[in-house]
């Protein structure tokens, strides 16, 4: 019973949303605001559970992980935050925790995002490769080069500069129309999962008693 | 001009005027129509495979039974239209060949999904839990969780998501961190295949594959290219390839046909405003040059 | 103390775990570790903060009846109504999971396929070949939408697709991506040494 309950109960919800096609309307805005109550209620039971609970409360008191104690302390100095007078007590949490991310980062980065990247960038010996492959590649280096040139802004653009520039802006249009056109498969995807919920799931649950 | 041509150039001008301003509550219409019609009569258009589903199929295959297998759920219900067809096919198949999973979710909206997903095909292929896959439930930080898992999965995860303790499930005694898993699957609807190429690959050398939503997976192709990623499906396209790879007719498959009309309708669009915008663009052109002979002497 | 205690504080986590990438000592690595422990108890801990401004924030809406105070009770309903479910039957059964699968997954996912149409919308309106860089960016967009669905497939268009993700497309990915992460390092460098502070808020 209370799956077929749910099962109405997510029809009705995703017609209110799509009843803002034609206008805004009361129906719409009842549902958008259940939704960002839901969900939040969804997002603070799970953080407290699986920040608070199972990373502090349980080690430290049932396991008796003394050393998870500075995390506990550190996410209390956020809650200082709320307090006009407390405020600059919190930034030590903010420096700890952006702080941190930034020194794991900066090597990740490096040797992930910019070292392996620019050696695929590189292209292989011609002999090694076939003909198609290896334009591919020289493609792929001239793009890479002139888009990095377009970026930099410490000079002048103009001359020889500028104009590997407009070959690096050439690049990007193209990058930003691939970008477009999976950007409208994304969407239209995920259109089709409700169009499926609603036109196959729903009638499906119906038809099938 | 004559006055025989009038009516016909104005008649032209109405059709035009009509392109280029059709209200956008008709094209509603229609893109709802182009999705719901193949729907409901399918049209059963072939699909084509990628290099990149193909090199995400091989690295699945190379697996053998009891391999360990990290499978990440990282997406919330915004985009599972797109990829739970990636999630339900590529666990299938896992299950399938007698590799073991284990599963987290590195969003908190990923949980529900992950239960629903992994309960589903797990009894399907009659996988135990604790021995043959476990959910160790969400993480906070999903960097930190990828860089302590590589020290150790069970501090990192002390519970699992019901909280029994993972050191008491027998995959869990197995393996505490990359160097035991063969193969790392993040299905994911932003940024988070990246960072897990980033940290638990290139930090700790793990395999990974990736099935990602559209608008991510434009962006991977690089990690694809230089072999950090050893495989990756794109969109609902992705996970209709495959599908086909595995012989699963799922919703990926049925939604092709669909996505196909809907690409379509989308270009006449674009088609469309642009004849409308180059016609009057035109229009305005002549009668401005047609002044400016008229002020000539 | 107010200033000056953090960005210090911040120096030496920030050296720690960048040191420890270069070193496998046991005791950094032990400090590392606790390190990304505490990390996510503050991140979770801040996004809880994050729903108690917007309880707030609805709270006060109802309380001074401002425009559309109504919607705010619906807000907190949901909210109170999660937390409380959660405390009295677990997250694991009862009315939390069924609101997650039957209220929030469904509505959540709608939302998102409302953009489908707002696209395609868009597509008519803006999208104007202006000039050759527009017409540029609109010609391959084309090509991979119809490149990359059957009906482009039977076309063979699937084949000029795929160069352009292979070869411009990854080439425009990797110049973009090399130059976000020289940023991104950049930035971790300075926020570390202390000259990157608007982290921290006014008066840092």
């Amino acid at each position: 019973m209370w799956a077929d309950l749910g099962m109405w109960a997510a029809a009705i919800l995703t017609i209110a949303i799509f009843s803002l096609l034609y206008r805004d309307n009361p129906f719409y805005r009842a549902a958008e605001h259940l939704l960002v109550g839901v969900s939040a209620g969804y997002y603070v039971v799970n953080y407290f559970q699986a920040s608070v609970l199972r990373k502090f409360v349980f080690p430290v008191f049932r396991q008796g992980e003394l050393w998870l104690v500075p995390g506990g302390i550190l996410g209390l100095l956020v809650l200082l935050r709320l307090s006009r007078r407390t405020q600059w007590i919190s930034r030590y949490a903010i420096a700890f925790y952006v702080a941190a991310w930034s020194g794991y980062l900066i090597p990740a980065i490096i040797q992930e995002r910019i070292l392996t990247q620019i050696v695929g960038t590189v292209p292989p010996a011609p002999w090694t490769v076939a003909p198609m492959a290896f334009l591919g590649a020289l493609v792929l280096f001239v793009g890479v080069v002139s888009i990095l040139v377009y970026f930099y802004f410490s000079a002048p653009q103009t001359g020889a500069l500028k104009q590997v520039s407009q070959i690096g802006i050439t690049f990007l249009m193209v990058g930003f129309g691939a970008s477009f056109g999976y950007t409208v498969m994304g969407r239209v995807s995920l259109l089709i999962g409700r169009f499926q919920f609603l036109l196959q799931d729903v009638p499906a649950a119906v038809l099938g008693r | 001009m004559s006055a025989a041509s009038q009516p016909a150039t104005s008649a032209r001008r109405r059709w035009i005027d009509a392109i280029a301003t059709v209200d956008r509550r008709l094209i509603f219409l229609v893109i709802g129509a182009g999705v719901a019609i193949p729907l409901l009569f399918p049209l059963g258009l072939p699909v084509g495979v990628s290099r990149e589903a193909t090199a995400y199929h091989e690295a699945i295959e190379a697996l053998a039974p009891g391999d360990i297998v990290i499978f990440a759920f990282d997406y919330e219900p915004d985009v599972m239209a797109e990829v739970d067809p990636m999630s339900y096919a590529t666990l299938s198949r896992i299950f399938a060949k007698g590799v073991r999973v284990v599963a987290l979710a590195d969003y908190a909206g990923g949980v529900g999904i992950a239960l629903r997903i992994l309960g589903e095909t797990a009894r399907e292929s009659g996988r135990q839990y604790g021995s043959d896959y476990v959910f160790l439930g969400y993480n906070p930080d999903y960097t930190a969780t990828m860089l302590r898992m590589g020290e150790s999965i069970r501090q990192t995860f002390p519970t699992d998501h019901y909280g029994t303790p993972t050191g008491e499930l027998a995959l869990m005694r197995e393996v505490d961190n990359y160097a035991g898993v063969d193969l790392l699957v993040s299905i994911s609807g932003s940024a988070l295949a990246e960072y897990w190429v980033i940290f638990a690959g290139g930090k700790f050398g793990q395999k990974v594959i990736a099935g990602n939503t559209a608008i991510q997976a434009v962006l991977i192709y690089p990690y694809f290219q230089t072999g950090q990623l050893s495989g990756f499906l794109g969109g609902l396209k992705g996970a209709a390839e495959y599908e086909q790879l595995i012989g699963r007719r799922g919703l990926g498959l049925r939604g092709m046909d669909a996505q196909s009309v809907a690409h379509l309708l989308i270009v006449c669009f674009i088609v469309l405003g642009n004849v409308g915008y180059f016609t009057a663009r035109a229009r305005r052109r002549g009668e401005a040059g047609g002044m400016g002979r008229g002020h000539v002497g | 103390m107010k200033k000056t205690g953090p960005v210090a504080f911040g120096f030496v986590i920030g050296m720690l775990m960048l040191v420890q990438h270069f070193t496998g000592h046991p005791w950094i690595t032990a400090r590392y570790n606790n390190v990304l422990d505490w990390k996510q108890v503050v991140f979770g801990i801040t996004l809880i903060l994050g729903v108690v401004s917007l309880f707030t924030h609805h709270f006060k809406k109802i309380a001074r009846r401002t425009a559309g105070w109504p919607y705010s009770i619906l807000t907190l309903a949901g909210l109170l109504f999660m937390i409380v479910s959660a405390a009295l039957f677990t997250p694991e059964r009862g009315p939390y999971p069924w609101m997650f699968v039957h209220v929030q997954a469904p509505m959540q996912a709608t939302m998102f396929a409302l953009l489908a149409f707002y696209v395609a919308s868009a597509s008519y309106r803006a999208f104007r070949a202006r000039n050759v860089n527009a017409a540029l960016l609109l010609a391959a967009g084309v090509v991979v939408m119809l490149g990359r669905v059957p009906l482009g497939e039977m076309i063979g268009l699937d084949a000029v697709s795929s160069w352009i993700l292979d070869f411009p497309n990854l080439a425009a990915k990797r110049g973009v991506m090399l130059g976000v992460g020289l940023g991104m390092a950049a930035t971790a460098i300075k926020i570390i040494t202390g000259i990157e502070r608007t982290y921290l808020g006014k008066g840092a």
